[in-house]
């Protein structure tokens, strides 16, 4: 999106270059995926009627992804105070991920980009957004500083434990992929 | 700086070392091989992350929808309030100009402004939130026409479609109700539905068909869209107001909170528009009064 020079917003083919990532990060928030969907239209009108407040200088991609968490976190309280889910957002229901009760099939279907995905959804929600964030849209740790409202020091601390974290999740889920193929080879 | 520390590993793998510590850490790692295999092992790992880039693709369906929201949003953006584009006008520099010479002159220009700005906003204002309420409604048929806003709920029964927005739209959603035929048929019939944007929230798009014309219906709160100027035309308690706009009619009239938008390209005068769905019905005769 930009500004022409009478502030009226123009919409660029550029502008839907985020959309990947946004609705990568409305999945990790709300784990369903029509909830994501939504959450991301929701956002691009949010972000369209508050063009005018944009700076020219402003970084849009972070603006965009502060929008769509105030949004999801907005809706969150509201559902709250409805008392409409549980307390605890982040455990309401992930369709996200596939599940199968033959850990064999499991494992041998799983690609790579998979076993992240699924690592990634079993992390708590602090840590499956600076994950995505840093790893995913390469932010900066001030731009995920600003996106979640806290100091960069907070940052940077809660990316170690969300990467330690993230990597003994997947070793465990790579080691047992690999020993399974393995074992169907022999 | 210990420049062995683990976060700082951390720190230069995402560039988030500058300058001087940069330069330090650099030097450092040239020696420390504990520090080297920390970092090969790290980048092996976020590596193996960024092989999985996006982590999520965002549906067709979903980019359908956002371009088409952006396509209605932008075309419904309202033009600065009047007092703000007064404001503007007395931000910019007058001093270059003859009312620097004589600044009483000026004073005078801008009081003479906000009077008359006084005398007429509520009317200006009125008028404009009209016309962009109308602006919305024909880019709104036009998308619809076009196949750029697919519908999200494709049923004939008014029910189901007042069911689906309930909780989706920012107000009490209600349909008028339909008109029907002396031989049970209804005059026209309801297709679909969709949310679409205006002003920054959701208002309802209904669609209909009659014979081989698409009809389409905007609905949102009175709060955010007025129906004001045009060709009024009255029944009972409510007041259509009809616009002919690019080759388009344009009924709107507003109700219980709500305002209403009736877009089609039937090619009549306002009394045979309304005429059209309400010829042969009890109520037609109020129609042909105003002829």
């Amino acid at each position: 999106m930009s500004l022409t020079p009478n502030g009226a917003p123009v919409v660029e083919a550029a502008d839907i270059e985020h959309i990947d990532g946004l609705y990568s990060y409305a999945l990790v928030l709300t784990r369903n995926r029509s909830e994501a969907e939504d959450l991301v239209q929701d956002t691009y009108v949010r972000a369209i009627g508050a063009m005018g407040r944009l700076r020219p200088d402003s970084n849009v991609k972070s603006w965009l992804f502060t929008i769509l968490r105030n949004t999801w976190f907005n809706q969150l309280r509201q559902r709250r105070t409805a008392k409409l889910v549980a307390l605890d957002g982040e455990e309401g229901a992930m369709d996200v991920a596939e599940t199968s009760k033959d850990p064999y099939a499991f494992y041998v279907s799983k690609t790579e980009h998979e076993q992240v995905r699924e690592a990634i959804q079993q992390l708590p929600v602090d840590f499956r957004e600076i994950i995505l964030l840093r790893e995913f849209e390469e932010l900066s740790y001030q731009e995920i500083a600003t996106i979640l409202d806290c100091p960069a020091g907070t940052v940077m601390s809660r990316l170690a434990r969300a990467r330690a974290k993230l990597r003994t999740l997947l070793s465990a889920a790579l080691t047992t992929s690999d020993f399974v193929r393995k074992e169907a080879m022999e | 700086m210990n420049a062995c520390e683990e976060h700082n590993v951390q720190l230069y793998l995402d560039n988030e070392l500058r300058g001087q510590e940069l330069e330090d850490f650099r030097a450092h790692l040239s020696g420390c091989v504990a520090c080297r295999e920390q970092l090969e092992e790290q980048q092996e790992f976020s590596d193996l992350l960024h092989r999985s880039r996006p982590l999520y693709t965002a549906p067709h369906e979903l980019r359908t929808r956002v371009m088409a929201a952006q396509h209605v949003s932008v075309s419904d953006q309202t033009p600065d309030p009047l007092p703000k584009r007064v404001l503007r006008l007395m931000k910019q520099p007058l001093w270059n100009t003859k009312f620097a010479v004589y600044p009483w002159r000026a004073l005078a220009a801008i009081a003479l402004v906000f009077v008359l700005g006084m005398m007429f906003i509520p009317t200006i204002a009125s008028n404009a939130r009209a016309a962009t309420y109308i602006d919305t409604a024909l880019t709104t048929h036009r998308s619809y026409l076009d196949g750029r806003l697919p519908l999200e709920i494709e049923s004939d029964s008014p029910e189901a479609v007042t069911a689906w927005f309930a909780g989706k739209v920012p107000f009490d959603f209600r349909l008028p109700s339909s008109q029907v035929l002396p031989n049970d048929q209804p005059a026209y019939r309801q297709v679909g539905a969709r949310l679409v944007n205006y002003k920054g929230s959701y208002a309802a798009l209904i669609t209909y068909a009659m014979k081989n014309e698409r009809i389409s219906l905007l609905v949102a709160s009175n709060k955010s869209a007025t129906a004001s100027g045009g060709e009024e035309i009255r029944s009972g308690a409510l007041t259509f107001h009809y616009h002919t706009e690019a080759g388009f009619n344009v009924i709107t009239w507003s109700t219980h909170g709500l305002t209403y938008a009736q877009v089609s390209s039937v090619h009549t005068s306002a009394h045979q528009s309304c005429l059209v769905c309400h010829q042969n019905m009890a109520d037609s005769r109020k129609f042909q009064e105003h002829q």
